[in-house]
C-alpha cells in the first residue's frame, strides 16, 4: 500500500473483487485474440426496446439482446478501443488505490491520435473522445459487460442525498450516529454498499424530494417524534441515495415514502426512486425500491375526488392561491406516464385524470405555507395512519 | 460547289488548274490553315516514307519566317487576280526515310494525280497529293519552286531538284537540279516550300498537330523548330512499331462505274473472267463467272470491248453478287500496347487503356476502329470528354463537332462508366482503312457511316468498361484502404489497454503485432507492413 494510504478492509475487498472481475472478463479478449480470432466484447443492449418490465418484481430489466462489439467491425471499432481503454484506467486506478470520478476517468482517457490517411495521404488527427458522454456512455457499457456498478468499482460522483434519524451506521472504520448531526445531515456516500446499518429505532423512512422541506422538518424534530428517516435526493436522485434507500427498504423491511411535488414531474422522481430509469435499466436491479409508496403530494389531496370519496386538504380559497398553470412540458411528461406500465393502475388514472383535467400543478412547498405544523403533524401522519399512499 | 459540277470542271480543266482553283477544297483556304495543312501533309509524306517500310521515324520540321523583319507581305502571284496578305515562311520537314527514285521526283512533286496503278493500300496521304497542293499553294503566294533532295537507302548519291508545276499542263517544270557525292550513311528525303501563312493564327493547331501525332507515333523522334526559335522534341518511347499497311487490290463492292471504266482501260487481262479475278480482291474464276452470267456478259470478252452499258451491267451484278467480304489483313492498326504507350507519354495520366476491334466493312471497305482512354492526373478536366481523332495514324484537328466520333463519344453515358462530367477525360478514336469515310473532301472529319459508327460506339464502349472496372476497383481499394486506417489507428490504445488489463503479462509490441495480424488478414487488396504506416503519434 505505502505512500501512507490508508485503505479500510471494505474499501480494500471492494477493490480486489473489481480487480478479478475486470480481469477475468477481459482474458477472453486476450483469449480470441491470441487465437487468431476477432477480439469482440459481448454486451447487452442498453436500448430501450431491449428493456423490459419485470412486473413480478416490479423492477426494469435488460432483455436478452446482446451487441457484439469487435475490433475488426469498422463501425465499432472506436467503441471497442474505448471500452477497453476505459476499462484500464478503471483497472489500473482500482491497482492504484484511486478513487477517480467520471469526470477524472474523461480527462485520463482523453488523448489525439494522430494517424495517416492511406488514400489521401494527408495526416489527421483524432481523439479517444471529445466529450465526457462518451466516455460515460463507454462507462455504462462497461458496467454492463462486467455486471458491476461503477459504485463497485470505487468510481465516485457528487454526494447529492441526506439522511438523518435515529440510526448508526459504520462507514469506512467510523460510527457514525445519524441522530447526531446538528442542523446538518449525513451526506450519503457514493459507495452506499460500504455502509453498514448498525442500530435503530426507526419506523418507516420518508424521502423528500425537495432538500428545503427536508431542513424545515429536520429542525422541527419530525424524525425524532415520528421516528422516521428523513432522507433527501434534493431533486432527481443520484444513484447512491437510491441504492441507500433500496438497502434501507430490502435489509431492514422498513417501508419507504415518497414525498415530492403534486405535478407530473414529481410523479416521475417517485417512479425512479421505485423502477429505475428507463434508459438506465441495468442499474435498476440494485437501484429500484419496488416497494417505495408515494404518499404525495397526490391531485386528489389538492382537490379532493368524488370517486374515491376523498376529501381535498386544501380548502378552495387555499387551492386558489398555490396551484400553478401546468405547462407544456408537464401534459407531454403526464401523458408519457401513461405509457408506463406501472403507472397504469386505477388508482394511478384518477390522479393523472385530475391533473389533465385541471391542468395544474402544486408545490410541496405549498403546504408549508399552510403551515408547516399542518405538514408534519396534520397531512404527513394523517396520510401514512389512514394508508393513503399509492404504489 | 457539288460534287457532278467538281467532276465535269475536272474534265474540262487540268488536274492541276482544277485544284489551284478549287484549292482550299483542300485545306489551303487561308495563310494560316495553308501553314498548318502544309506542315501537315509534309510531316504525313515523312512518316509514311519511314514507318511503312519498318524505319523509326526521325523527322524534324522547321518552319522560318523568311520575311525579315516579319512584316505582311502582299503577294500578286502570276495567273490570279488574288493577293494573298500574310508573312513568307519556309517550312522545311526531313525524314529519314526510304528516299525517293531520282526519276520519279519531278512527276512526284510536279505533277497531280501521277499514280496509274489500281492498288490500295491504307496510307496516311492519297498519292501524295497533299504535298503537290501545297506545292502548288507555295508556288502561287510566292512564285517561288519547291526544294527536295533525296537519297535512297543504298545510293551513293544524293540528288537535288528545285521543282514547280505547270499549272496549264499538269506537268513538272525542273528549275535546278544536282547530284553530290555520298558520303555517310542518310536516307531519307527533305523538302522545304515557302509559303504566305499567318503562323501566329495557325500555331495553336500546328502544335497540337505535332502532340497528337506523336502520341499516335509514339515510336517516332520528332523534332521542331518555330518561327520563334522554340525547339520542340517529342521523343520516342518505344522502339516497337506497328505492322505496315500491305498493298491490296480493291473488293469488288468498293468500287463505282468510274474506277470500273479505267481498270477495264487499263488492265492487261485478255477477258473478263481473267480481269475480274486478276484486278479484284475475294474473286475467283467461279465468282467471276457468276457474276458475268448474272450480267449477261461473255467470259472471254475483251475488257477494252464493253459498251457503256454493259459496263453498267456488270457493276449492277457485282453488287447483286455473293462476294466474300473484304478482310483487314492489309490493314495496319496501332495496336492496344502503343495507343496506351502515346497516351501515357504524352497526356501522363493516371490510368490508361485502348483496345483495337476486329475488322468489319462498310460499301466494300475494310476498316478497323481502335479506341484509347487516359484519365486523371495530369489530362486536363472538361466538361465533355477530350476527344483525339485519327484516321490512317493521322491526326484529324478541324470540324470536330461534324465528325461522328464526337457524335460518338457524346451519346456515351459516361456515369454509367464511372466518370461524373466534368472530369479528366480524353477519349483517343483510330480508323484505320484503305479508304476512310471522310464529311466532305477537307478530310478532317469522318462521316455518320452506320457500320463506321456502330464499330466506334462498340470500341469506345469497350474501353470505357475497362475504365469502369478500374474505377471501381480503385474505389473499392479506397474504401478497404479506409476501413483498415479506421480501425490500425485504434492498434496503440487496445494494445496499452490489453498490457494493462492483463498485469503487463503481454507486451504491447506483440500485441500490436497480433492486432496488425489480425487486421492483414481481412484485408484483400492492401497490407500495411507496420504500424507506423498509419499511425504517427499516440499522445
Amino acid at each position: 500500500m505505502g505512500h501512507g494510504t490508508y485503505l479500510t478492509s471494505k474499501d480494500l475487498s471492494a477493490r480486489n473483487k473489481a480487480i478479478e472481475v475486470i480481469k477475468s472478463k477481459f482474458s477472453e479478449i486476450i483469449e480470441d485474440l491470441m487465437n487468431g480470432r476477432n477480439p469482440t466484447l459481448v454486451i447487452r443492449k442498453r436500448t430501450l426496446t431491449n428493456t423490459i418490465y419485470d412486473e413480478a418484481n416490479g423492477l426494469l430489466k435488460l432483455g436478452e439482446g446482446v451487441l457484439k462489439r469487435s475490433f475488426l467491425n469498422v463501425n465499432e471499432s472506436k467503441k471497442f478501443m474505448q471500452t477497453l481503454l476505459i476499462a484500464s484506467i478503471i483497472y489500473e486506478s482500482l491497482k492504484n488505490n484511486e478513487y477517480p470520478t467520471i469526470r477524472d476517468l474523461y480527462y485520463r482517457g482523453k488523448h489525439t491520435i494522430k494517424y495517416r490517411d492511406l488514400v489521401t495521404r494527408k495526416v489527421k488527427e483524432e481523439n479517444t473522445w471529445d466529450e465526457q458522454k462518451e466516455s460515460d456512455s463507454v462507462i455504462r457499457d462497461l458496467e454492463v459487460f462486467i455486471d458491476m456498478l461503477r459504485e463497485d468499482m470505487l468510481i465516485l460522483s457528487k454526494e447529492k442525498g441526506k439522511v438523518v434519524g435515529n440510526m448508526r451506521i459504520r462507514s469506512g472504520d467510523d460510527v457514525i450516529d445519524l441522530s447526531k448531526m446538528g442542523h446538518g445531515a449525513y451526506s450519503i456516500e457514493p459507495t452506499p454498499d460500504l455502509i453498514e446499518f448498525l442500530d435503530y429505532d426507526v419506523e418507516y423512512v420518508l424521502v423528500i424530494e425537495k432538500d428545503a422541506v427536508f431542513q424545515q422538518l429536520h429542525r422541527i424534530g419530525y424524525w425524532r417524534t415520528n421516528k422516521a428517516l428523513l432522507v433527501t435526493s434534493a431533486g432527481q436522485p443520484d444513484r447512491a441515495t437510491r441504492r441507500f434507500v433500496r438497502r434501507l427498504n430490502e435489509e431492514l423491511n422498513l417501508p419507504v415514502y415518497i414525498l415530492t411535488d403534486s405535478d407530473p414531474y414529481g410523479f416521475y422522481i417517485y417512479s425512479v426512486f421505485r423502477v429505475g430509469s428507463i434508459t438506465l435499466s441495468y442499474e435498476s436491479e440494485r437501484l429500484a425500491t419496488p416497494k417505495a409508496r408515494f404518499l404525495g403530494v397526490m391531485m386528489s389531496d389538492v382537490y379532493g375526488s368524488p370517486k374515491l370519496g376523498k376529501k381535498p386538504y386544501l380548502s378552495e380559497s387555499e387551492r386558489k392561491n398555490y396551484i400553478i398553470k401546468a405547462k407544456e412540458m408537464d401534459i407531454k411528461r403526464a401523458k408519457e406516464l401513461m405509457n408506463y406500465k406501472w403507472f397504469q393502475t386505477p388508482r394511478w388514472k384518477v390522479e393523472i385524470d385530475i391533473f389533465l383535467e385541471k391542468l395544474s400543478k402544486l408545490e410541496i412547498e405549498a403546504l408549508t405555507s399552510k403551515g408547516l405544523k399542518f405538514l408534519a403533524d396534520t397531512y404527513i401522519p394523517h396520510k401514512i395512519e389512514v394508508g393513503d399512499w399509492l404504489a | 460547289m457539288s460534287e457532278v459540277e467538281s467532276v465535269e470542271k475536272f474534265r474540262a480543266l487540268s488536274p492541276s488548274e482544277f485544284f489551284y482553283r478549287n484549292r482550299e477544297i483542300a485545306g489551303f483556304s487561308n495563310p494560316a490553315r495553308a501553314l498548318y495543312q502544309t506542315v501537315r501533309e509534309l510531316v504525313e509524306n515523312a512518316l509514311d516514307a519511314t514507318d511503312t517500310h519498318h524505319i523509326l521515324p526521325d523527322v524534324k520540321v522547321v518552319i522560318k519566317s523568311e520575311g525579315g523583319d516579319g512584316s505582311r507581305t502582299l503577294v500578286n502571284s502570276e495567273g490570279s487576280a488574288e493577293e494573298y496578305e500574310g508573312v513568307l515562311y519556309s517550312v522545311q520537314v526531313e525524314d529519314n526515310g526510304i528516299g525517293l527514285p531520282p526519276q520519279h521526283v519531278p512527276r512526284a512533286f510536279g505533277q497531280l494525280l501521277y499514280s496509274s496503278k489500281y492498288v490500295l493500300r491504307q496510307s496516311r496521304g492519297m498519292f501524295g497529293l497533299g504535298a503537290k497542293m501545297a506545292i502548288l499553294y507555295g508556288q502561287i503566294t510566292t512564285g517561288r519552286p519547291a526544294e527536295v533532295i533525296t537519297s535512297q537507302i543504298l545510293s551513293k548519291k544524293i540528288h537535288y531538284f528545285k521543282v514547280s508545276i505547270d499549272i496549264a499542263n499538269n506537268t513538272p517544270v525542273i528549275h535546278e537540279f544536282s547530284i553530290m557525292d555520298k558520303n555517310n550513311e542518310w536516307h531519307g528525303t527533305v523538302v522545304k516550300i515557302h509559303l504566305i501563312g499567318d503562323w501566329q493564327r495557325s500555331k495553336q493547331k500546328i502544335y497540337d498537330y505535332l502532340k497528337r501525332t506523336a502520341i499516335i507515333a509514339p515510336y517516332a523522334n520528332i523534332y521542331f523548330e518555330d518561327p520563334e526559335g522554340n525547339i520542340v522534341m517529342f521523343r520516342r518511347s518505344t522502339e516497337e512499331m506497328p505492322v505496315p499497311p500491305r498493298e491490296v487490290k480493291p473488293h469488288p463492292y468498293g468500287v463505282d462505274i468510274e474506277l470500273l471504266k479505267r481498270m477495264l482501260a487499263d488492265t492487261s487481262a485478255k477477258t473478263l473472267t481473267e480481269f475480274l479475278v486478276k484486278e479484284f480482291q475475294n474473286v475467283g474464276e467461279l465468282t467471276a463467272l457468276k457474276i458475268l452470267e448474272s450480267a449477261g456478259l461473255k467470259p472471254d470478252l475483251k475488257p477494252s470491248e464493253l459498251t457503256l452499258n454493259d459496263i453498267t451491267e456488270l457493276m449492277r451484278s457485282i453488287k447483286a453478287s455473293k462476294i466474300r467480304a473484304p478482310s483487314g489483313r492489309h490493314l495496319s492498326f496501332l495496336g492496344e500496347k502503343l495507343i496506351v504507350l502515346g497516351l501515357r507519354e504524352t497526356l501522363k495520366p493516371e490510368f490508361a487503356a485502348a483496345v483495337t476491334r476486329k475488322a468489319s466493312v462498310y460499301e466494300g471497305h475494310a476498316f478497323i476502329v481502335e479506341a484509347g482512354i487516359a484519365y486523371g492526373d495530369k489530362v486536363p478536366p472538361s466538361d465533355k470528354p477530350l476527344l483525339l481523332r485519327y484516321a490512317n495514324k493521322i491526326p484529324l484537328l478541324y470540324d470536330e463537332s461534324a465528325d461522328v466520333m464526337r457524335k460518338v463519344v457524346d451519346s456515351i453515358e459516361w456515369n454509367r462508366y464511372g466518370v461524373t462530367l466534368p472530369a479528366p477525360l480524353a477519349v483517343l478514336i483510330h480508323i484505320c482503312s484503305t479508304k476512310v469515310p471522310y464529311k466532305g473532301v477537307g478530310k478532317e472529319a469522318v462521316a455518320d457511316v452506320p457500320e463506321v459508327e456502330k464499330e466506334i460506339e462498340l470500341a469506345v464502349r469497350e474501353v470505357a468498361r475497362k475504365l469502369k472496372s478500374y474505377l471501381s476497383r480503385k474505389a473499392k481499394e479506397y474504401e478497404e484502404a479506409e476501413k483498415a486506417v479506421t480501425i490500425a489507428k485504434y492498434i496503440p490504445d487496445i494494445a496499452r489497454s490489453l498490457h494493462t488489463l492483463t498485469d503487463g503479462k503481454f507486451k504491447r509490441e506483440e500485441l500490436e503485432k497480433e492486432l496488425l495480424q489480425l487486421l492483414n488478414k481481412k484485408l484483400t487488396m492492401l497490407k500495411i507492413k507496420s504500424l507506423k504506416e498509419v499511425v504517427i503519434e499516440v499522445s
